[in-house]
């Protein structure tokens, strides 16, 4: 019971881990890759996510300076870093599908098992 | 599409420098500045053909601010250096921190971010450009073959 | 600004500069670019030697990036072993890219060659920089343009093989970077804190509050770096990737690109879990015995292999399990050779790979079993190849014995006498599938059967280089190996 609460009670950081796997199981085992790249993203959106969860303070409010006032901020350190995060996995993203193209161009096809088979047959 | 696109692209592209200039004083900053900026030069060129937008910003003209991009900023870093702090130093290098809120406060940040929004727009566009490009050359030979 | 201390960021932003200026000359003087990128390494090669004398001197030297102090700034730090890393790290590849002005005309389209000097400077910026940092997230950073980088050098030759290799390589890349970063993510959440200091603080009370999350960021870890750097079941990328590469790429990433997650490995192993925690979880055992099935693994698969660079990369995955062996047996002695080895193993590896390139730049072939008398053609090429052989083996005068020595005392020294029987098996093995080529090369009956071209003088001069720098890592180690033993004792 108290896992169960903790898990309620800290559901972002549940959500973030289930997406990690689902990402990851996905890159591992579809043939597919277009599949592959959007399980990428969806595995580094994941940790993202914990990322920014971990940053929040409750009751704090966005943290840009307005004025001369005592106020509880958000972590800002998780968000700076998440941006570059955020920046390297779209850089990531464009190579791979720049790769694929690629690669469609000469095999003919985006579906791992059959590249392996045109492979295996040369 | 074609009428709504020439309309709205210098709005799109003035919010892109609104971005890029706020980027120590609101969220935002160079990346998303420079992509919303790029994007413009993207839509254009993609509502009209190839040669519509390579007026706006040609091939070569991006590849040379992709590299003058980062070499500002590197460079800008290197200045720290000279002026007697560490490598991208703000404060102990010296630049001019004005009151916080206005614009050209934070020293270094602003011009940073700005070199950071000129090489983010131009590699969208550059990345654009190789992509089209190749696809026209592949897509004349295929119509040759048949 | 007294120059001495700006030296960590220099060495960094040097090849960096270069690799932005590159695209910009290649356009005017393609030549020009080349000298370019020579003299940034040569800059860069000179300003390390400098480093190395000055911390040996004066102690180890902490850099805060921006002027920011630690906890709010990145912090980079250059001691003596961290400078013999960027010491390898950057001699080796100033000597790659010397081979590699030459022998890319010929593997390459020509408009893709200034790009390929731009990714080349970017890797060793890259590299150099992930030697010197304190920080976890720069050293995310720098592993993801790390990986981006090593994966475009592979695919830049747009072959059917390279695409498939090089996008196997980045999916697999890309899952150890997911992991990495939650593992980041991990230790954040419980201290607070991303610089290596202040983390091994904070983590010896943390260990006992939030053990779980302790222990998942390290197992995430050791997933993330054995992936990167072809530990024992998370190899299955290396060998379409390094043997379908261009060679210089190949000798690149064989030679330095794997050693760099080993190395990294090992700076998170001691600079940042707490001694309490590899005491108390069996870390170094799992490593340990990864690696051992990874040497006699890599060396079984090599035998079986027709391909010359496909048996070279297998080789390789034996030879860089011999530094996760050191980093597993946890001991001085045996760190000091897992160490050694790598400086060994770049510039072997690297060698054999320029051979190999060299031979297929001048007759197109790369089966093993076509080599039959190419000795007799191709003299100097060969000769470079066996004194490469003899290092990869453990033969004495050459590196490859004062590594394999110093892990197999260390290994009886901490009573595990199981691992000296692996070390000398894999010599064995390694001897079986080395040897039949250099014999064949230069005793076969046979005369060889393929057309050879001219051998150009900057590739000789390459080879040549290379068997001066085996001999010299095998007859006068000693100054490097009191460097890495002074340096141990600190961390035991």
């Amino acid at each position: 019971m108290e896992l169960l609460s903790g898990l309620i009670n800290n559901y972002y950081y549940f959500v973030a881990i289930i997406l990690f796997v689902i990402g990851t199981h996905t890159m591992l085992t579809h043939s597919n890759m277009i599949k592959k790249v959007i399980a990428m993203n969806i595995m580094d959106a994941s940790v993202f996510l914990l990322f920014v969860a971990i940053g929040y303070v409750h009751g704090g409010r966005p943290p840009i300076i307005a004025g001369n006032e005592e106020v509880l901020y958000v972590n800002p350190l998780p968000g700076a870093l998440i941006l570059t995060g955020i920046v390297v996995a779209v850089s990531v993203t464009a190579y791979a599908l720049s790769l694929i193209v690629k690669i469609h161009r000469t095999y003919g096809t985006v579906d791992c098992d059959e590249i392996c088979k045109i492979r295996g047959d040369e | 599409m074609r009428i709504t696109a020439r309309l709205v692209a210098p709005f799109i592209q003035l919010y892109g420098i609104y971005v890029i200039v706020n980027g120590h004083l609101s969220p935002g900053g160079g990346f998303s500045g420079g992509a919303i900026f790029g994007s413009s030069l993207v839509l254009v060129a993609i509502s009209f053909n190839l040669e519509a937008g390579a007026k706006q910003i040609s091939h070569h003209t991006a590849s040379l601010l992709e590299s003058g991009g980062v070499l500002g900023f590197t460079l800008t870093g290197l200045a720290a250096v000279f002026f007697g702090g560490n490598y991208l130093a703000n404060r102990a290098a010296g630049f001019p921190l004005g009151q916080a809120g206005e614009f050209f406060s934070a020293g270094a940040i602003w011009i940073i971010t700005i070199f950071i929004g000129i090489k983010v727009a131009s590699t969208i566009t550059t990345l654009f450009y190789n992509i089209i490009e190749k696809e026209q050359t592949v897509g004349a030979t295929k119509r040759t073959d048949k | 600004m007294v120059l001495s201390e700006q030296l960590p960021a220099l060495i960094v932003i040097s090849p960096l500069i270069c690799a932005f200026l590159s695209p910009l000359l290649y356009r005017r003087h393609a030549r020009a670019s080349a000298y370019l990128v020579l003299l940034s390494l040569l800059l860069s090669l000179i300003m390390a030697a400098a480093l190395l004398i000055k911390v040996q001197r004066t102690g180890p030297l902490f850099y805060q990036m921006g002027s920011w102090p630690p906890p709010w700034g990145i912090e980079y730090v250059a001691d003596p072993l961290r400078v013999y890393m960027l010491l390898v790290v950057v001699a080796v590849s100033l000597w790659i890219f010397i081979y590699a002005i030459k022998d890319l005309e010929h593997e390459l389209r020509d408009e893709v060659i200034g790009w390929y000097y731009t990714l080349y400077s970017l890797l060793v910026a890259s590299m150099a920089a992930m030697t010197l940092t304190n920080d976890l997230f720069n050293l995310f950073v720098l592993m993801e343009i790390c990986a981006i980088t090593s994966c475009a050098i592979i695919t830049i030759k747009e072959d059917r093989e390279c695409l498939e290799a090089g996008f196997k390589y980045l999916v697999l890349s890309a899952m150890g970077t997911g992991c990495f970063l939650l593992g980041v993510a991990m230790l954040y959440m419980v201290t607070g804190h991303l610089n290596f200091g202040f983390l091994q603080e904070e983590l010896s009370t943390a260990v006992l509050n939030y053990p779980l999350n302790v222990f998942t960021a390290a197992a995430l870890f050791i997933v993330a770096f054995g992936t990167k750097a072809a530990l024992f079941p998370l190899h299955v990328w290396l060998p379409d990737a390094h043997a379908s590469a261009p060679s210089p790429s190949s000798a690149m990433l064989s030679g330095l690109v794997i050693k760099i997650y080993a190395f990294s490995l090992f700076i998170i192993f001691y600079r940042v879990f707490p001694r309490s925690l590899l005491d108390s979880l069996p870390l170094s055992e799992i490593v340990l015995w990864l690696a051992a099935f990874g040497v006699m693994f890599g060396s079984i698969y090599a035998m079986l292999q027709t391909d010359l660079k496909k048996m070279l990369a297998y080789s390789s995955i034996g030879q860089i399990a011999f530094i996760f062996l050191g980093i597993g047996l946890d001991q001085r002695l045996a760190l000091v050779g897992g160490l050694y080895h790598i400086a060994v193993h770049a510039i072997t590896k690297a060698m054999l790979f320029m051979a190999a390139g060299t031979i297929i730049y001048a007759t197109g072939v790369r089966k093993i079993s076509d080599l039959a008398g190419i000795g007799r053609v191709m003299p100097l090429v060969m000769v470079a190849f066996t004194i490469g052989s003899a290092s990869m083996i453990g033969i004495p005068g050459t590196g490859g014995l004062i590594s394999k020595w110093y892990l197999a005392l260390g290994a009886l020294e901490s009573g595990r006498s199981l691992f000296v029987l692996v070390i000398l098996l894999s010599s064995l093995l390694n001897a079986i599938y080395y040897m039949p080529i250099v014999i064949n090369s230069f005793m076969s009956q046979e005369d060889f059967g393929h057309g050879v071209k001219e051998v150009p003088k900057v590739l000789q001069s390459a080879l040549v280089i290379g068997m001066v720098f085996v001999a010299l890592t095998g007859i006068f180690s000693r100054p490097l190996i009191l460097l890495l033993e002074e340096q141990m004792a600190l961390f035991f």
